[in-house]
């Protein structure tokens, strides 16, 4: 089979440039340590209360560091706030938290502004993801996937003081 | 007709066909296919400038009660959009534009004309079930119809039809193409046949996991035979499809890109050998890739998902050998049009004349949209961009600007010898491609930057409390494209009917098909019992173990279905 020559040093250069995405990629993951969500483990959606799920919020570990519970649902984020209280929750500036989040119902999404926080939220799986929160500020989080006529009021807020 | 370099001597053909006209048997077949999928396209395309004005924060300001008008629930509106244009109207126009092309290139009927009434007749029920079931807010769930959401039962049996009907099509294609092949011994199949042969291959494999997920979980849970299932596993066997779902669109508009537009700009195909292996490479690579869909799903692991992002990167090579192969078929054109220097044959193309316009307009905004592909495909990006409104953003440059605009381009010259008379307006027709390459460079800018802004796609963002002032402005400026949007489909529409019903001239151009093949490439790329066998074990090893750590009998499958208006659950 014929390979016209320029287009020999097209497909090297195409194959290079590829290499570097990945090589970019690599690093990100390695030295960065960008990391994607992996499985926790499943819960049965029809019984949280049963679970690590049965009382939603904020939990301090010392140092700084948290873990935070999370159960979304038709149509909030249940942080473990008061009947009637907004759904937010306030932070030191510098915390990290490990957050834990599943859904009783149906998919929900996860999204928290400025951060690297990105989930999907599938009734039966816990996710996780680890966030710190280094800028004062507000930073909402998001349902991104539609879950249903107030999808897109399903929103809470993070707090950095 | 473009020169073939050395034929072998032909027998010939058992059917010949009119240059400037259609046969009465192939004016039915391909005219029903087509006519249909540009009908869904209406329905279906209106919805989308109307999103862009419930998204957009100064609209909602002005007119504050203001809904879509019919479709009135947003996400209905938007679930016809995405069914009806990404699943309906593509598989149709896909379907009639296959049976143009496999008998004229091979100069001969389909292998059973009953098989393909009884495919489109499939197809055309499940059309109207999914309708119905849309139409009557039972399936208020997206193209995506993730679980836990559960759609009325008409609506699963629908898009079953289609994809059964899909397969009949593709019997109807390899048995045509097994009678061609007794005919021909040792000749290579023409490259729009072998392209197409291998897009219904890689669909074949790749509609087991979407059909699995309806018939085995969907389907009986809505049907109430079943009670629960498992999300996850729905969202694996889904996005085992998903990805070979959007080169299924894209590879009939490589097909025109490759085989017609050096027709069209008077030019020649620059590889026929690399462009084969192009196909190829999409059929085979398009499968081990779809867990990039999965990047932030809690039940996958890390490592499946960094395998997939890697194979995401060799599937981008045969768009870029594309690119090059097309790019030198244009390079000729310009310069055969009097192009100088080393690039001026970018500018010196037939940008007057709509059939090659469109597909120029295509080809810009798959720039914009391969390379936007390319940045989320990456694991670590994709953490702020997935379900942003930069997906959106993406896909409308790739499949609703590339792939429709070229499917515009096929539309232009197919539906003139579907009725027998010209193209209504040219003029129209030009004004439409310009706009809608104007529009979708806006919106695709506009979302994409909204999205890195974190605002979210599939929302009805009218009344939620999360925008910003300055993503304020970029969902302003994709409802300025949705307005030039709905303009360039209305122009669309003006010219399919006045084709259809007020057009007086006779046809002036033919359906640019090449019969034939050179004989640069090598016989065993048409073995596609190998082929199957690679794509099978590629399956195996890149989805088995994302099934095995998916699957859970004991712990998993312990989730009711929901009607997406209430959260209380079915049973
Ligand atoms: C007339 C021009 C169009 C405009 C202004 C437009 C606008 C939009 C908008 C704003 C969304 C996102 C809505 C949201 O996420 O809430 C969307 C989604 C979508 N569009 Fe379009 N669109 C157009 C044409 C098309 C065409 C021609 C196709 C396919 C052939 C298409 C396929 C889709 C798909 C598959 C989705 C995703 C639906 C989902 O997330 O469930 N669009 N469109
Ligand atoms: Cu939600």
């Amino acid at each position: 089979m014929h390979i016209d020559r320029l287009e020999r040093y097209w497909i090297i250069a195409v194959t290079a440039m590829l290499g570097v995405f990945m090589a970019a990629l690599f690093v990100s993951v390695v030295v960065f340590r960008v990391q994607l969500p992996s499985p926790v483990g499943r819960v049965d959606p029809r019984a949280l209360a049963e679970t690590e799920f049965a009382t939603p919020g904020l939990s301090d570990l010392g140092a700084g560091r948290y873990d935070m519970h999370i159960v979304a649902k038709m149509w909030n984020f249940d942080l473990g706030q008061g009947k009637g209280e907004p759904a937010e929750v306030r932070l030191p500036r510098g915390a990290q938290v490990t957050f834990f989040v599943t859904s009783e119902d149906v998919t929900h999404g996860f999204f928290i502004e400025g951060h690297d926080a990105n989930l999907m939220l599938l009734p039966g799986q816990i996710a996780s993801t680890t966030v710190r929160f280094n800028r004062p500020g507000t930073y909402h989080i998001i349902c991104h996937e539609y879950c249903g006529p107030a999808h897109a009021n399903m929103v809470a807020a993070i707090i950095v003081e | 007709m473009q020169a073939a370099q050395s034929l072998p001597q032909r027998r010939p053909a058992p059917l010949s066909f009119p240059s400037l006209a259609m046969l009465a048997s192939e004016r039915t077949l391909i005219g029903a296919h087509i006519i249909t999928a540009l009908a869904a396209l209406s329905i279906g395309i209106l919805m989308g400038p109307f999103q862009t004005f419930r998204r957009s924060p100064a609209f909602m300001e002005a007119l504050p009660d203001w809904k879509i008008p019919v479709f009135t629930y947003y996400y209905q509106a938007l679930t016809i959009h995405g069914v009806i244009n990404a699943l309906f109207f593509t598989t149709f126009f896909i379907v009639g534009f296959s049976y143009f092309v496999t008998q004229r290139s091979l100069e001969r009927p389909m292998y059973s004309r009953g098989l393909a009434w009884g495919a489109f007749g499939m197809m055309f029920v499940g059309l109207s079930l999914v309708l119905y079931a849309i139409a009557s807010n039972q399936a208020n769930v997206l193209y995506t119809f993730y679980p836990s959401l559960v759609a009325h039962p008409t609506f699963y049996i629908g898009l079953v039809l289609l994809v059964v009907g899909t397969w009949v099509v593709t019997a109807n294609i390899f048995l045509t193409y097994a009678q061609w092949r007794a005919d021909h011994p040792g000749e290579r199949v023409p490259l729009a046949v072998f392209a197409t042969l291998a897009n219904y291959v890689m669909w074949c494999v790749a509609t087991i996991g979407v059909a699995v997920e309806v018939l085995f979980m969907l389907l009986p849970l809505s049907l109430g035979w079943i009670t629960h299932t498992d999300p996850q596993m729905a969202r694996a066997l889904f996005w085992f499809f998903g990805h070979p779902l959007v080169y299924f669109w894209l590879i009939p508009a490589y097909i025109s890109w490759y085989t017609m537009l050096p027709r069209q700009t008077g030019s020649q195909l620059f590889s026929d050998p690399l462009a084969r292996v192009a196909f190829l490479m999409l059929m085979i690579f398009s499968i081990p890739v779809g867990a990039h869909h999965l990047f932030s799903d809690p039940g996958v692991s890390a490592a499946m998902k960094g395998v997939h992002t890697i194979l995401t990167f060799v599937v981008a090579v045969p768009s870029f050998l594309t690119a090059f192969n097309i790019g030198a078929v244009l390079e000729r054109a310009g310069r055969s049009r009097g192009a100088r220097g080393p690039l001026g044959w970018l500018v010196r193309q037939d940008w007057g004349n709509p059939v090659v316009a469109a597909q120029l307009a295509g080809m810009i905004l798959f720039i914009a949209g391969g390379f936007s592909g390319l940045i989320h495909a990456s694991l670590t990006l994709n953490i702020a961009l997935h379900n942003t409104a930069w997906v959106p953003g993406h896909f409308h440059m790739t499949l609703a600007g590339a792939i429709t605009l070229t499917y515009i381009a096929i539309a232009y010259w197919i539906l003139p010898l579907i009725r027998g008379r010209a193209l209504f307006s040219r003029p129209i027709a030009l004004a439409q491609i310009y706009t809608w390459l104007v529009g979708m460079l806006i919106f695709g800018h506009g979302m994409g930057a909204a999205g890195i802004l974190g605002i979210p796609r599939r929302a009805d963002l009218a009344g939620s409390g999360y925008i910003s002032p300055e993503a304020a402005t970029w969902l302003n400026s994709a409802a300025i494209a949705g307005v030039i949007l709905l303009i360039s489909s209305v122009l669309l529409f003006i010219n399919i009917i006045g084709t259809l019903f007020f057009s007086r001239a006779p046809v002036n151009e033919d359906g640019p098909i090449t019969t034939g093949s050179s004989d640069g490439s090598p016989l065993w790329f048409e073995r596609w019992g190998l082929w199957l066998g690679l794509m099978l074990f590629l399956a195996l090893v890149a989805w088995g173990p994302l099934f095995a750590e998916t699957l859970d009998l004991v712990n998993g499958f312990n989730v009711p279905g929901f009607r997406p208006e209430s959260p209380v659950p079915l049973q």
